[in-house]
Formats: structure tokens, C-alpha cells, sequence
């Protein structure tokens, strides 16, 4: 390859810099403070099914969050006599939901409930955070085909 | 048959951009113009292909040929035709088919138009965006086949997704967003290039530039009409959530928007080279991000809900890309030294530099935001998801302060500034803020967020206001023109400039409507009965019946819905309803939204009781949410002025090079 080399001109004087460094790590620093100070109480953490039956009886009556997929075929009833069954995949809990869920609640969609578990084993929701939209998302088992068509079986 | 052709057509396509990037890469060295026009060629046939391999799908869907998984998940014979043809992206493999006759499409737009120029760049520019393409041909030729075939064939489909099909809106905002996605390849191929052949000049900055505002004019109408479709569609009342799939399309804007405003400095003061690079390769990058993201299933899977495999295609092209691009921009970083001194810190390039910093910060807070859940479970096993109000806490004031930069750049000049001309510049534009401050206070207004943004959002179009009028006073002084033909000569004169004013002006807007809608709303939810009245601020709605029957245009769609009268400001009768789809186990809600210039008035059906004939409303009054897509489109409007071929430049540069 025959490339014309671009003249390089010389270097700058380095002085003027300092002001502007350090403006600009100001900024960076109220950032990263910003960022960092708060996410850790912006977390919402969730148990899974799983983990939550795991906990014991010790569990029933305490204020948890609970994760999970919304079964196929298990919604039943409009809010407040909603229920349907989150699960991980190996274990399921049903869920009686007080309020109306957010969005786009719907069957195989992720979803975490806050409530607490009840002595029967249905975890009693006072609220239903439907997570994203997983409308680009391949199924996974259960998730897709659902009653009208189910392509190869 | 079709889909037979569609799948041939993504195959020889494949092989179409292999070959085509071979031979740009060949051509590139030898320089020779026969093979560097075969690759050209090669590019056009691999756009024609998938253009084929789309028409296929649009006819196997149209036609309900269920013997296509695809079609079969996502068509039913009861599909009205428009859903029909926007189900070619409403879905997985689908829409990773339009994307790539989106990205083939602009490649062979820009390979087109520059055919007989730039050509040292060109080879390298074909070379990076055939590798691009090929890409996307791959994921459709191994791991998201479209036209994969099923046995027995069924007789009805799945249908679409019951959110995709309630909504003419789908028809719209993805096919803007994925211009926008798909086109930000291009400032990245001529950044590839330009690295390659160590042009980093003023004219490959020119071209760039350009071909930045193109996609990102798309970006931005993308994602102002995707927060529209999620507020007309989702029944929430909102906007904007922060939720992955959204982050995804704001990340690759931001920076892309960082790039508009350093490649300036760049391009006048030749400083902050290196920096402007970076952004083109960064906005690219963080295109793949989001489609890894976003169709790998990493962010929102609660448990292992992914069975694509397109997320290990995808990390791995990331990977390539950013090692590939950061080795380049290593190597070439004697060629990319800065030309000049910085300014001082007060002048036009450190307010740019500001700008790139805070834009930047925006950008690693929502991405560290959007992937912390994930870092989380990785480290620690424990299942977390960030929350709105973390994004709201820590964006805000970035916002805040870019809004504020946006009046102060514009008026400061290059180089520096002295303390007389920033009190000449800002003494005006600061009193008439606070005096807005102290007006809207005194007509009621009390939280500090409408207040501060009132008072930023008037100190910036005073600032810009003032500019014009000098400009146009003094054109109209020394060319005896009247002010209107002087500030629209000043304008079309000064394209960039002017447009860029106008994007700013579309950005106070914006920033005013998020201001007051977020803060100064009401939300009601109530349970009403047959007849009964709810006053809520001027308006009084009465609830006259519920009605339940079958939607004309789709009769296995079931809609149930409360009919109001509403009395007030705007009177009349309308209807909210929540429909069910045969797919869909519950109900999807369908709000209905009465919009006027000052606020929306928006109802949506929560739940209701068929026997007690009971129904729960949420009524939202969002004011000003219409003046968010106005200015949305204000702030496109702006850029596209501003990258309007100026005819009486283009005039002068044919001239000179005919002579």
C-alpha cells in the first residue's frame, strides 16, 4: 500500500488542560457518585419459587418478593380475585393477586409479585410487577406454542 | 415453493457479501476498479436477495402458509392483511430479515452514491459493511432460520402477539427504529476506513457527519414513536419505563448524539479527534449491545428462558468488532493528535467537551443500570431488577445540565471567552429564566422540578433568540433586506447552524412537556356502576353501559367495553375496553386517550364485573404529553434541515470540480 503520511503538526502546550481536567472530573466524579451511592437500595431483589419454599415455614407471614415465569393456562379470574402460578421451572407457587397487575401482564411473561406466602401455600400479592415485555424472546418450554397450534407434536 | 426461495435467496445472499467483502478487500489493495465494481455489484444482488427473502415471508404470511414455523407462530387465517405484513418484523427470526434488507439496503445506498467518489476510502467502507451484512445473513442461515418448515401442517396459526396487533402504531415505530439501528453501520464503515487509510481529514469528517444525521434522525422519530406507541397501546399512562428494550434504543442516541456535537470541534479546531473516533465505533458497538440484549433474552430472563442461540453470535460479533476497532484506533493514534491547543475553559469547545462528558456519563450510568441485574446474578446468584426511580435519580441531573449547556454553547465563542462577553451574552437570557422561575411560581407552580426546567428551558431559547436576531439584524442592515427575508436567508444560509438551533428548541420543548407531565398530573382509579358520575379536575364522566361483542374487523377478538359520556372542557361520547385475544390469556387493555393542546385526558378499563355490570376505571390527566412528540418531531425536523443539500453550495463545488 502506498499511503500519502499526513504531516503530524507538533504538540500542544499541555497548560490549558488542567482547567478543563479538572472540570471535567468533577463531572465524572458527581456521576459516578450519583450512580453508585444509590443503586444498591434501588435494587429490588426476589427470591424464586425454589428458594422461597426452600426458606421453610419460617417463611409464612414475612413480606417477600417473589420471581418467576406466569404458567400457560393457569390465569384465572380479574383482580382482586386473580390467580395464576409463577414458577422457575422446577418449582410453583400460586399467587392470589389483590391489585391489577402493571402493563402487559399476560402468560408466559416474567413477573414478580410482593406479598407474602400464606400458611395454605398461596402467596398472598399486594402487588404484581410485570418485567419486560418479552415479546423478542424464543419460547422456552411452556412458553410458546400455546392452545390454537402447536407446530410439530 | 416461496419459502423454499426465500431460504435459497438468504443462502446465495450469504454468499453475495462474502464474496463481496473479498473483493472490496482485494480491490482495496490493488486499487483495481473492475473487481472493486464487482464487489459493488455483489452488494446490489445480496439487497435484491433479501428483498426477495422478505417479499417470500410477506406472501407465506399473507397467504397463512402455517407449513413456516414462523408464519405458524405468528399468523392465524383470521389476521387482518396490514397485521399480516408488519408481522415480517414482530417477531424473532422475522425481524432479524427486515433488519438485514434495512442494512443491505443502506449499504448499497451509500456504495451507490459514492461510487465515483472518495476512492481510497470506498474499498474499505464496501469492505466493513459486506463483513456487516454478512453477519446478519449468517444469524439467518444457521441459528434464526426465518423459513424453517413444520410438519404435519397445521390448519389455523398462533397468531401475533396480541400488544403487536392492537396497535397501527407497530406498522411505524420499529421500522423507523431499525433505519436508525441498521444505518448507524455506516458512520462506523467510513470510521473503519478512514482509520485503514489513515484519512482522518475534514473531509471524511464532512461525509461522516452526514451520515450520522441520517440514522439519527430515524433514532430519534424511532424512539419518540415507540414511547408514543407504548402510552396510545399499554394502558399505563405513561411514557417511558426504563426498561431494557428501551435503554437499548436510547444508548447507541446518546452517543451518537456526543459524535453531532464533538465532530464539530473536531472539524473546526481540530482537537478532540481521537475522542470523536471513538464515538463513531462506541455508537455501533452499542447497536449490537442492544440487539444482544434485547433478543438474547440475557436482561429480562428470570431463569433460563433463552433457547436462542443467537445471543453467542451476537456476544461474539461484539467482541470482534470492539477488539478489532480498538486495535485500529490504537494503532492510528499518532495520525489522530490534536491540531490545535484546547480552549479555555470557558469557550464554545469546552462547553462541546462538557456536552461529550455528560452525554457520555448518561450513557454508562443507564447501561451500568440496565446490566447491574446481570453483573448481580453473575457474582452473587441473586435475582435483582433496577427500578425506575433509580434511572429518574441519576439521569435527571445529567439532563438537567446537558438542557443548561445547550443555551450556554451556541454563545460562547471558540477559543475563549472574556468575562465581558459572558455577561453581555447571559445577563439577558438569566433574567428572563428567573423571571419565568418567579412567574410560574406566582401563578401556583410549586415543585421544583417544572420550575427549574420553565426557567432552563427559557435562559436557552433566549440565548437563541438572541443569536438570530443579531444575525438577521445585521444581514438585514448591510443588505437592505426585510427581517423575516433576513432571518430565512440567515437560516438557509447557514443550514447547520439554524438546524441545529431548531433541534435544540424541539429539546426545550421536550424537556418542558417531561417536566410537567411527570409532576403536575392527576391518577384516579374508581369502580363505577352503570350510570354513576366521577368528577375528576374539569371533567365529569359518566359510565353509561358496558358492552361486550366481537371486533368487526377480527371476530375471534373479543372486546368488552365500559362506553362513557364525558362532560367538561372536551364533551362527547368514548369508549375504553379491554379485548381478548384467542392467544392471550388475559385481556389486553385498549385506552382510550382525548388529547388537546394544554392536556390528555386518558382512560383505561382495568377489570370489570359482568353480572354487577361494574367497571374499574384508571383515569390519567397528563398535561402537555402531546408537546413530547411535537417536540420529538421538532428536534428531526432540525436535523434534517440541517443536512438539506444547500444548493448553491453544491452549485459552486460541481463548478470547481468541472474546471
Amino acid at each position: 500500500m502506498t499511503l500519502a503520511r499526513p504531516v503530524l503538526p507538533p504538540l500542544p502546550p499541555r497548560g490549558r488542560r488542567w482547567g478543563l481536567l479538572i472540570g471535567v472530573a468533577i463531572v465524572v466524579a458527581v456521576i459516578a457518585y450519583l450512580a453508585f451511592s444509590s443503586v444498591g437500595n434501588a435494587l429490588v431483589y426476589y427470591l424464586t419459587p425454589t428458594e422461597l419454599l426452600a426458606r421453610g415455614p419460617a417463611e409464612v407471614g414475612k413480606t417477600e418478593r417473589l420471581g418467576g415465569l406466569v404458567k400457560v393456562g393457569t390465569i384465572s379470574g380479574e383482580a382482586p380475585e386473580l390467580t395464576f402460578v409463577l414458577t422457575d421451572g422446577t418449582t410453583e407457587i400460586s399467587v392470589h393477586a389483590a391489585t391489577a397487575p402493571t402493563r402487559s401482564f399476560r402468560e408466559g411473561i416474567g413477573a414478580v409479585v410482593e406479598g407474602e406466602l400464606g400458611a395454605d401455600g398461596v402467596f398472598e400479592a399486594s402487588q404484581v410487577i410485570v418485567k419486560h415485555d418479552e415479546n423478542y424472546v424464543a419460547p422456552s418450554q411452556g412458553g410458546l406454542p400455546t392452545r390454537a397450534f402447536d407446530p410439530g407434536s | 415453493m416461496i419459502p423454499t426461495l426465500g431460504h435459497l435467496a438468504v443462502v446465495i445472499g450469504l454468499a453475495a457479501t462474502v464474496y463481496a467483502a473479498g473483493a472490496f478487500i482485494l480491490g482495496g489493495r490493488s486499487g483495481d476498479a473492475a473487481v472493486l465494481a464487482s464487489a459493488r455489484r455483489a452488494m446490489y444482488a445480496a439487497f435484491a436477495l433479501v428483498a426477495f427473502a422478505c417479499f417470500a415471508m410477506v406472501v407465506s404470511l399473507l397467504s397463512h402458509d402455517f407449513s413456516v414455523l414462523y408464519v405458524a407462530r405468528n399468523n392465524a387465517t383470521t389476521t387482518p392483511p396490514f397485521y399480516s405484513v408488519i408481522s415480517l418484523w414482530a417477531a424473532l427470526e422475522g425481524s432479524i430479515l427486515f433488519w438485514t434488507l434495512l442494512a443491505s439496503g443502506w449499504a448499497s445506498l451509500v456504495l451507490y452514491r459514492y461510487r465515483a467518489r472518495l476512492p481510497a476510502l470506498m474499498p474499505w467502507v464496501g469492505a466493513t459493511l459486506a463483513l456487516g451484512t454478512a453477519f446478519f445473513f449468517a444469524v439467518m442461515a444457521w441459528p434464526s432460520d426465518p423459513f424453517v418448515r413444520v410438519t404435519p401442517i397445521g390448519l389455523e396459526g398462533n397468531g401475533p402477539n396480541a400488544l403487536l396487533q392492537n396497535h397501527p402504531f407497530m406498522g411505524l415505530h420499529p421500522p423507523l427504529l431499525y433505519l436508525g439501528y441498521t444505518g448507524m453501520a455506516i458512520p462506523f464503515a467510513f470510521g473503519m476506513a478512514a482509520l485503514i487509510t489513515r484519512r482522518t481529514d475534514e473531509e471524511w469528517l464532512a461525509v461522516v457527519r452526514r451520515w450520522t444525521l441520517v440514522p439519527w434522525i430515524f433514532l430519534t422519530a424511532g424512539i419518540v414513536a415507540g414511547a408514543w406507541w407504548s402510552y396510545a397501546v399499554l394502558g399505563w399512562g405513561g411514557y417511558w419505563a426504563w426498561d431494557p428494550v428501551e435503554n437499548a434504543a436510547l444508548l447507541p442516541w446518546l452517543t451518537a448524539t456526543a459524535f453531532i456535537h464533538s465532530s464539530m470541534v473536531a472539524e473546526r479546531r481540530g482537537t478532540l479527534r481521537t475522542w470523536t473516533h471513538a464515538l463513531v465505533i462506541a455508537t455501533f458497538v452499542l447497536t449490537l449491545v442492544g440487539t444482544f440484549l434485547t433478543r438474547s433474552g440475557v436482561v429480562n430472563s428470570v431463569h433460563a428462558f433463552t433457547t436462542s442461540g443467537i445471543g453467542a453470535w451476537f456476544a461474539s460479533a461484539i467482541l470482534v468488532t470492539l477488539g478489532v476497532a480498538l486495535a485500529l484506533l490504537v494503532w492510528r493514534l499518532p495520525d489522530l493528535r490534536d491540531r490545535r491547543p484546547p480552549g479555555a475553559v470557558v469557550s464554545r469547545e469546552s462547553a462541546f467537551v462538557f456536552n461529550n462528558v455528560l452525554f457520555l456519563g448518561v450513557t454508562f450510568a443507564i447501561l451500568f443500570g440496565t446490566l447491574y441485574p446481570v453483573l448481580v446474578e453473575a457474582t452473587t446468584g441473586a435475582k435483582a431488577s433496577v427500578g425506575a426511580p433509580w434511572f429518574n435519580r441519576v439521569n435527571a441531573p445529567i439532563f438537567v445540565a446537558l438542557l443548561f449547556l445547550t443555551g450556554v454553547g451556541p454563545a460562547l465563542p471558540w477559543g475563549g471567552a472574556s468575562w465581558a462577553t459572558v455577561r453581555e451574552r447571559f445577563a439577558v437570557p438569566i433574567l428572563s429564566g428567573v423571571g419565568v422561575v418567579v412567574a410560574a411560581w406566582a401563578l401556583g407552580v410549586r415543585d421544583a422540578a417544572p420550575l427549574g426546567i420553565f426557567g432552563l428551558a427559557t435562559f436557552v431559547l433566549v440565548v437563541m433568540g438572541d443569536e438570530v436576531v443579531r444575525g438577521a439584524h445585521s444581514r438585514a442592515r448591510s443588505r437592505g433586506e426585510t427581517a423575516p427575508l433576513a432571518v430565512l436567508r440567515l437560516a438557509t444560509r447557514n443550514r447547520r447552524r439554524y438546524g441545529g438551533y431548531l433541534a435544540h428548541v424541539g429539546i426545550c420543548v421536550m424537556a418542558v412537556a417531561i417536566a410537567v407531565s411527570a409532576t403536575l398530573g392527576i391518577d384516579r382509579t374508581a369502580t363505577l356502576a352503570e350510570g354513576e358520575t366521577l368528577s375528576i379536575g374539569p371533567y365529569t364522566l359518566t359510565y353509561d353501559k358496558l358492552v361486550t361483542e366481537p371486533l368487526a374487523s377480527d371476530p375471534r377478538v373479543i372486546e368488552t367495553r365500559a362506553e362513557l359520556t364525558l362532560a367538561g372542557p372536551q364533551s362527547g361520547h368514548m369508549a375504553t375496553a379491554l379485548r381478548d385475544y384467542p392467544n392471550s390469556a388475559t385481556a389486553i387493555a385498549t385506552p382510550v386517550v382525548r388529547t388537546a393542546l394544554g392536556e390528555d385526558l386518558y382512560v383505561t378499563l382495568l377489570g370489570y364485573n359482568p353480572d354487577a355490570r361494574t367497571a374499574t376505571l384508571r383515569i390519567f390527566i397528563n398535561p402537555l404529553v402531546m408537546w413530547i412528540w411535537t417536540g420529538g418531531a421538532i428536534v428531526a425536523f432540525g436535523a434534517l434541515f440541517a443536512i438539506w443539500p444547500d444548493r448553491r453550495r453544491t452549485a459552486v463545488a460541481a463548478a470547481v470540480a468541472g474546471a
